[in-house]
Parts: structure tokens; sequence; C-alpha cells
């Protein structure tokens, strides 16, 4: 199979992926989309829980104190089937999470992207909830 | 021998495709499939509804219960209106609360789920870990002022192989219709048709009846396909650690052009961290 080839199907297969409504709240109603946000940290507690698991880290801030954040993720089953498993993280263990704030300002946000300590990028998002994907 | 590097590139990329892909099928929803094999049946000759049954990704717009109208308008009547005004601007969506969202709300998610039948009863088992057993008896009529409830009081009946499952008695209140807010009073009767195919679908035709908040009755059709034999419902506790409902704002947020809830540009997120 040529390279042109193997481009044109995974581009092929990237469009036909589509997520219709599934989620357990819409994103919008918690969230907001002008505020994307990039948040490293060291876990300090974790909750892999439904109807959502929420990560908490600890923010390094230039004074060298530190402000604490809520992460929402997906279901502990929604990770799982992407790979994310609740023995890939720990507290103490560096993250770094791409998403939104909380529309009512508070220090939570939604986690569509995940860096795990190992490296790896995983979607974090409840699929389905009207979110960016 | 190294590759040079646009061929290393478009391998990355495919490889990150296929491992894309391979997540997907795992996922909540599916692509169709064709089946080959007939409709199942069971000891009495009726069709057996029973599988797990997942939302196929061209049932589009999810989650809003209009789909199958012109502009995805639904008849409300000024009752109606002001129904949906108040959902969209005083309640938080009764599903993030862990409130069950009943018929016709369910057969409008992306969730899958799962049905039992038997001989007598057929029962839909949700992905929240909710339940409709529904009687399926031919003599039975509802009741004259049944307890309200989320999924109604539901009765099912055979008409020759489509199971037609009439509801009444339901709540009128912290009750959305559909993801979008939008609204249903006591006054609702569904009558919804079950059918499957073929092996590998199952298909609802809905009529949904409202003369309290609907100018005119209406109808939502879906058709859904039957999961990998590997993939079944798992528990999902709502109300286990429900930390969000102190966050959320009243109504579902915008909703897009096209008929679901969402922001229309929302900001990028910052590019990917680089792999190390």
């Amino acid at each position: 199979m040529s390279a042109r080839a193997i481009l044109v199907i995974a581009a092929v297969a990237a469009i036909s992926i589509t997520v219709p409504a599934a989620a357990h709240h819409s994103f919008a109603a918690e969230y907001d989309g002008t505020k994307a946000v990039r948040l490293e940290g060291t876990l300090v507690k974790i909750e892999w829980t439904n109807p959502h698991t929420y990560f908490y880290i600890d923010v390094k801030q230039p004074d060298g104190t530190a402000v604490r954040w809520g992460l929402e993720a997906g279901s502990p089953g929604a990770l799982s089937r992407r790979g994310f498993k609740r023995g890939d993280i720990k507290v103490g263990d560096t993250i770094i999470v791409d998403g939104y704030r909380a529309r009512d300002g508070s220090n939570l946000a939604d986690a569509r992207r995940v860096t795990l300590p190992d490296g790896r990028v995983v979607a974090g998002g409840s699929a389905g909830d009207g979110g960016p994907q | 021998m190294t590759p040079r590097p646009i061929v290393r590139a478009v391998l990355a990329v495919a490889t990150s495709m296929a491992l894309c892909v391979s997540v997907a099928a795992q996922e909540l929803t599916s692509d169709d499939a064709p089946s080959t094999k007939p409709t199942p049946r069971t000891a009495s000759g009726k069709p057996d509804l029973s599988g797990y049954w997942k939302g196929m990704r061209n049932t589009t717009p999810g989650g809003n219960i209009g789909k199958d109208l012109p502009g995805f308008k639904l008849p409300l009547t000024p009752a109606g209106e002001a129904a949906l005004k108040h959902n969209l601007t005083a309640t938080v969506d009764p599903e993030a609360l862990c409130i069950i969202g009943g018929i016709p709300r369910h057969n409008a998610s992306g969730l899958p789920f799962e049905v039992l039948q038997g001989a007598n009863k057929i029962a839909f088992l949700y992905f929240y870990s909710y339940f409709r057993a529904i009687p399926i008896d031919a003599n039975r009529k509802h009741s004259d002022d049944p307890d309200p409830s989320f999924f109604g009081e539901e009765i099912g009946k055979w008409d020759g192989d489509t199971l037609v499952i009439d509801s009444i008695g339901f709540k009128d209140e912290k009750v959305w219709i559909d993801e979008n807010a939008n609204p249903h009073s006591d006054a609702l009767h569904v009558v919804e048709r079950w059918t499957r195919p073929d092996y590998n679908h199952i298909h609802v035709d809905t009529r949904i009846e409202d003369p309290k908040f609907y100018t005119r009755p209406f109808t939502y059709a879906r058709t859904w396909v039957l999961g990998p034999p590997d993939e079944e419902l798992h528990e999902y506790s709502c109300s286990e650690n429900n930390v969000n409902r102190e966050h959320l704002g009243f109504g579902p947020g915008p909703i897009r052009k096209d008929g679901t809830r969402g922001y229309e540009d929302p900001a990028p997120l910052p590019p990917p961290v680089p792999k190390k």
C-alpha cells in the first residue's frame, strides 16, 4: 500500500468518527467554551468514580505557592475503554491537562485531553456531551 | 535501512489513526453493520428483541426528540413554550442530577441499552443502571389514575411482528423530554412500535402526543445496531460522586444549528504536549 493510500485511509477514518449525544450532562451547561486552559500539577487526590472521574492537582505558582484544581473527566468505564486505567496514575504523579474552565469561575476544569505520567495522551472528556472533541 | 521522513510520518499518522479507530470500535456508538442473518424468534414464534443495542453514528441530531421534524421544530403550544423557557432558564438537567430520564428521552440517548425478552414481559436495561420491565399482555388496560412515573404506566402488546408499548401516567415536573431541555407534561402519551427487521437491527417508530404542550402528535424513529458479543452493560452508580451538580447552570447551554447541544465555535485547546 502506498504512503498516499495510507494517508487517505487515515483521513477518511478521522472524518468518520463522530459522536452522538450520550453523556451524563451537557458540556456547555458546566464549562465555558471560550476558556481553554492547560494545567500541569501534582496529583493530590484521585476519585475513580461515576458519573465522572475527578482528579485534583496542585499547580505551582510563580511565587512558590500552590493552587488546587479539580479536573472532571469521563466515567471510569469511558476512560478504561480508551486505555486509561486507574493504575496509570497515583498521588504524587505529575499530569498535564488541557481543558476548559467551569462557567461558575471555580477552580474546576473539564479534562478534554490528559497527558499521563508515561507520556501517553488520552481523551479525557465525556463522549457525546457536546464538548469539543 | 532508515525509511524516508515522509514515509515515517505517514506511517505514524496511519498507526495513530488505526489506534483511534480501534478505540472508537469500543465506544458507545457504532457504525452500521449489515446483517446476513434473519430475525431471531422466540419459542412462541415472535421476534426476539433481546440484545445489547448501540446507537449508530449517523443518527443525527443525537439527543433531539425533534430529529425527524423539519428544522427540528417541535409544535409547541403556548404552555409548551413557557415550559421550555422554564426548563432552559430555571432547571438543571434532571439526568445530570441522577433522575431517571424516562421515555421517550432514553430512546433519543446515545448510550447503549440491553433488552431481555421473556414470554410475558420485556425488560429494557439502561446505561445508568435504570430499567423498565413491561408486561406483554393483550388483555391489560391502563389504570384509571396511574401513579405518575418517569417511564409511565407501560403496557406491551404484539401487533403481528411488532411489539407495541403504550404508555401514559408520566411525571410533569423535573422532566426533560430530550437532552435539549424540551418539555413534556403529565398528559404525555407515548406509543412505541418496536421491530427487529433482521438479526443486527432493532427499530422503533414512536408517536408522541401531549396536548398540553404540543399542538399535534409527532413522531420519532430510530434504528440501533447489535453490539459485539463481548460488550455489555456495567455498573454505573450515577449518584456516587456527582460533584458536577454544584457547578451546573440551568438548561443544556447553547443549541447548535445542527440541533445538538454545545458551543458552535469553542476555543481550541493548547497544542498537544510533544512526546518525550
